[in-house]
């Protein structure tokens, strides 16, 4: 099963998509206890329905609790906030794994350390691709990345054409083997 | 405590600040730290989000300057017709699941 070392950013915009269930069941999804307490805390939980469902993926274990296990400082000029950091680290620590993440400056660190990143859009149309989840899923939960999770237009539309070409590759496959599209 | 400090202001605001003053019945002091203190708070948010923008600064850390959680830095970018620093660039270079 693929692992991945997700950040607060990605786990919250997974859970706005209604995606992040399915993406812990597909996934070994694992996260520093420092991203633990940036969107599950007790507080967090009583106000925020997206913080329930992490907090609860947690309790269940979907979401795995570990610590990065190796030196906990970034070398410079690199710096990032705890939660970030130590997800990036075990990314690193872990290998063959990869690093989920919406934030820019994670991701320029990312590509430092060399590590293989992902963000949500991406996860989107992969799990189309996996056939995990239906076109209008995805299309839906892309829109919902626009309006709620604040996605430049321009990765917006770029991730939509990605996912009509996938689309109509399936859809032409399937003349061809007729598979059933999702 | 508040503590005293001495700034050179331009004559022409002073004169707007001191007729504003009188016209609203305002103590002139506590008006201008309320100014002061309303202005600092939008100013400090304002360039928080240009280093997020220019990628100086994560989400995270914005939200530990600032004391938000990640749920209310997703309002204050709509609010402010904001986007993520993520660009087309990262969303291009992302690994897929079976790479």
């Amino acid at each position: 099963m693929p692992k991945i070392v997700a950040d607060s950013s990605t786990l919250i915009l997974l859970a706005k998509c209604s995606l992040l269930q399915i993406v812990c069941d597909l996934f070994e999804v694992i996260v520093p206890k420092a991203v633990k307490g940036e969107v599950a805390s007790d507080d967090l939980v009583k106000n925020y329905s997206d913080a329930a469902l992490i907090s609860d993926l947690l309790a269940k274990g979907s979401i795995e609790v570990r610590s990065p296990g190796i030196s906990d400082t970034l070398p410079r000029p690199i710096s990032l906030h705890k939660g970030e950091r130590d997800a990036l680290l075990l990314a690193l620590a872990l290998g063959n794994t990869l690093f989920a993440t919406d934030d820019g400056k994670a991701i320029k660190a990312a590509r430092f350390f060399r590590v293989p990143f992902i963000v949500t859009p991406k996860i989107v149309v992969e799990l189309f691709r996996l056939q995990e989840i239906s076109f209008k899923k995805a299309r839906k939960s892309l829109e919902k990345l626009s309006k709620i999770g604040r996605y430049s237009p321009e990765i917006i539309a770029d991730a939509l054409v990605t996912l009509m070409e996938e689309k109509n590759g399936k859809t032409n496959n399937n003349k061809d083997t007729g598979r059933p599209v999702k | 405590m508040a503590k005293p400090t001495t700034i050179r202001i331009p004559e022409d605001l002073l004169n707007e600040i001191d007729q504003f003053v009188q016209e609203s019945n305002l103590d002139r002091s506590t008006y201008l730290r309320e100014v002061l203190r309303k202005g600092f708070s939008l100013d400090k948010q304002d360039r928080l989000f240009s280093k997020y923008l220019r990628k100086e600064l994560s989400q995270m850390e914005v939200c530990q300057e600032l004391k938000w959680d990640p749920w209310e830095f997703l309002a204050q970018l709509k609010s402010r017709n904001l986007h993520l620093n993520v660009e087309l660039e990262d969303w291009l270079d992302a690994t897929g699941f079976s790479s």
